[in-house]
């Protein structure tokens, strides 16, 4: 195509792509939405909106402060009332345990009502698409609410050859263990639900209980995509579990201790004022732990590069091929609820938890770094699903036996030697 | 009061699903009722007030062990086994045999049955780390050597001959 092809405009004319008015006698050329993307009104639009949220995101925080000493007298009052009205100490701690559990519960429902339209929208921006436009007042802000609603009242097909008890009750497996394993994960200094000194080893443990819900579903569904499915899966998961293990073990080395909150404390201050502190920063060690986490991650979820477990175009769905409604959901659920569990563990792990990344930052209460923290792991994690090819099934084994495993004990070993030169 | 039904229902959680482990028709479901008896038992740990010991019997146990089993099952499973019989020609020897392991063991643990244990959950890691890496430091290492040698014997047989 020569620029005497390219006829100049005989009017003006709006280009609803790209929201710029072209006028009359410019040469328009399709390559020109790459020209200077600052270009485009959209564009700076956008950007304006972003700088925006973020601003009027941390002067909220700013505002709201840290929430558990606010939320202290508030407890201190009810328990007075209470204590006045002759209730014992024991029913006290039972009720504000389940009050506890009940907003933590809030944490993977929220999280996943918000990550599956995040997820839509970043996999509709990455295509060149808009991605959900219509249901709720902001770019689709309440297209996962509908989804809920229509996967509310779908029927529950239980196929005919399927072993009915054990279909039923796996998604209950797969997300019974995904919400349990919330409780000694701290969102921020002091909110922390059950502050156990096992923390780390609670995690992986209980994490680690969902590939059975899932090899039941595969089993059970009886269907061969449904039982190849649910074979990957406990393979892949099984052993990623190892590298994944073994990758927080120097940084348990480093801080000397199990409980994640103490974990993420024991990161705080700065070298020369201005470098955190944090895990990651430690030379070879901590880069190295945290990359191998970060791909364990993305295996133990099950997500692209890693889906080979449900693999579409070769399992259909794999290992809920069979399952529709709610049971989906709660599959579904569970999934992002770990990405959040690996988001919120890898900010305490490595990135210091709720503390500033530069000390005249800490302005903010603690749960807003955490939170922030979270949301950019998580950004990495839905960019990655619509970045990279998925795996070969045995290449996938190769790389984790063969590969990470190996640097990961490798990096025990090194953190060893760090620990050694530092004391 | 709290403690002891607690107790109760984990140890009925426990019974039920060791019967089920053997008289369940199917591998898969007495498989996964494996699963659920060597939860129960990390049950019990906790309410016993040990913290590391229940983590560990969950990662290695219910994580490790059983979803293994469940892998192995997967693996071997045919539509047949539904029919076969779950009671073996000899069931009286197996009887016998169990009942005096149960006595010996009744024997045994009967001195043990009165003691009162903490409820709540108590930091043990370092105890036991102390304990592991100090007094124990050689029984510890002879286990590592154990596993070691195990592993090279299953990498050993598992490869494939060279061509």
């Amino acid at each position: 195509m020569t620029e005497e092809t390219i006829k100049p405009l005989s009017e003006p004319v709006y280009n609803h792509a790209h929201g710029r008015l072209l006028l009359p006698g410019t040469r328009y050329w399709p390559t020109d939405m790459w020209k200077s993307p600052w270009s485009l009104p959209t564009y700076r639009r956008g950007a304006a909106v972003l700088a925006g949220l973020i601003t009027g995101g941390a002067a909220a925080a700013w505002f709201v402060g840290e929430i558990g000493p606010r939320l202290a007298p508030l407890y201190a009052a009810a328990e007075a009332f209470a204590l006045s009205h002759d209730i014992p100490a024991f029913w006290i701690s039972v009720v504000w345990t389940f009050i506890k559990g009940a907003i933590l519960l809030l944490a993977p429902l929220v999280n996943a009502l918000f990550a599956v339209w995040w997820e839509r929208k970043i996999s509709a921006h990455i295509q060149s698409r808009l991605g959900p436009m219509y249901v709720g007042w902001w770019h689709g802000a309440l297209q996962t609410l509908a989804d809920g609603i229509k996967l509310f009242l779908k029927e529950d097909i239980i196929p005919d050859c399927a072993d009915k008890l054990v279909h039923t009750l796996a998604p209950i497996v797969v997300v019974i263990p995904a919400i349990i394993v919330f409780a000694p994960v701290p969102f921020g200094s002091g909110l922390v639900f059950a502050d156990i000194d096992i923390g780390t080893v609670y995690v992986f443990a209980v994490g680690g209980v969902s590939v059975m819900g899932i090899i039941m579903a595969g089993w059970s569904s009886g269907n061969k995509f449904s039982l190849l499915g649910g074979l990957r899966s406990a393979a892949q998961l099984v052993s990623y579990e190892l590298p994944r293990t073994f990758a927080v073990l120097p940084v348990i080395m480093l801080a000397g201790t199990l409980n994640i909150a103490e974990i993420a404390s024991s990161q705080a201050g700065y070298w020369g004022g201005f470098v955190p502190r944090w895990f990651i920063f430690y030379p070879v060690v901590g880069q190295v732990a945290f990359i191998v986490f970060l791909i364990a991650s993305v295996a133990e979820t099950n997500r692209v590069p890693f889906d080979i477990p449900e693999a579409e175009s070769e399992l259909v769905a794999g290992f809920n091929t069979e399952y529709s409604g709610m049971k989906f959901a709660l599959f579904f659920l569970s999934e992002f609820a770990y990405v959040l569990l690996s988001c919120l563990l890898m900010a305490s792990f490595f990135f210091g938890g709720g503390a500033a990344p530069l000390p005249f930052l800490d302005f903010l209460p603690s749960w807003a770094w955490f939170l922030s923290k979270t949301l950019l792991l998580m950004f990495c994690f839905l960019w990655f699903r619509w970045t990279f090819p998925r795996f070969r099934v045995d290449r996938l084994m190769d790389f984790n036996w063969k590969f990470l495993l190996p640097v990961s004990l490798l990096n025990i070993a090194a953190g060893g030697l760090l620990i050694w030169l530092i004391s | 009061m709290t403690e002891t039904i607690i107790f109760y229902m984990l140890s009925a959680v426990i019974l039920l699903s060791a019967l089920g482990v053997v008289l369940l028709p199917g591998l898969m479901h007495s498989a996964l009722c494996l699963g659920l008896c060597l939860a129960g038992v990390a049950g019990i740990f906790a309410s016993l007030g040990s913290d590391f010991i229940f983590a560990a019997q969950i990662l290695v146990y219910v994580g490790g062990i059983a979803v293994l089993i469940l892998f192995v099952v997967l693996l071997a499973a045919n539509a047949s086994e539904k029919m076969t019989r779950q009671i073996s020609e000899a069931w009286l020897p197996s009887l016998l045999i169990c009942s005096a392991f149960f006595w010996a063991f009744l024997k045994v643990t009967r001195y043990f049955s009165g003691l009162s244990a903490q409820t709540a959950p108590s930091p043990s890691v370092k105890a036991i780390a102390a304990l592991l890496l100090g007094e124990y430091a050689v029984p510890f290492e002879l286990i590592s050597i154990v596993l070691l040698a195990s592993m090279t014997g299953a990498v050993l047989f598992g490869r494939r001959k060279a061509e």
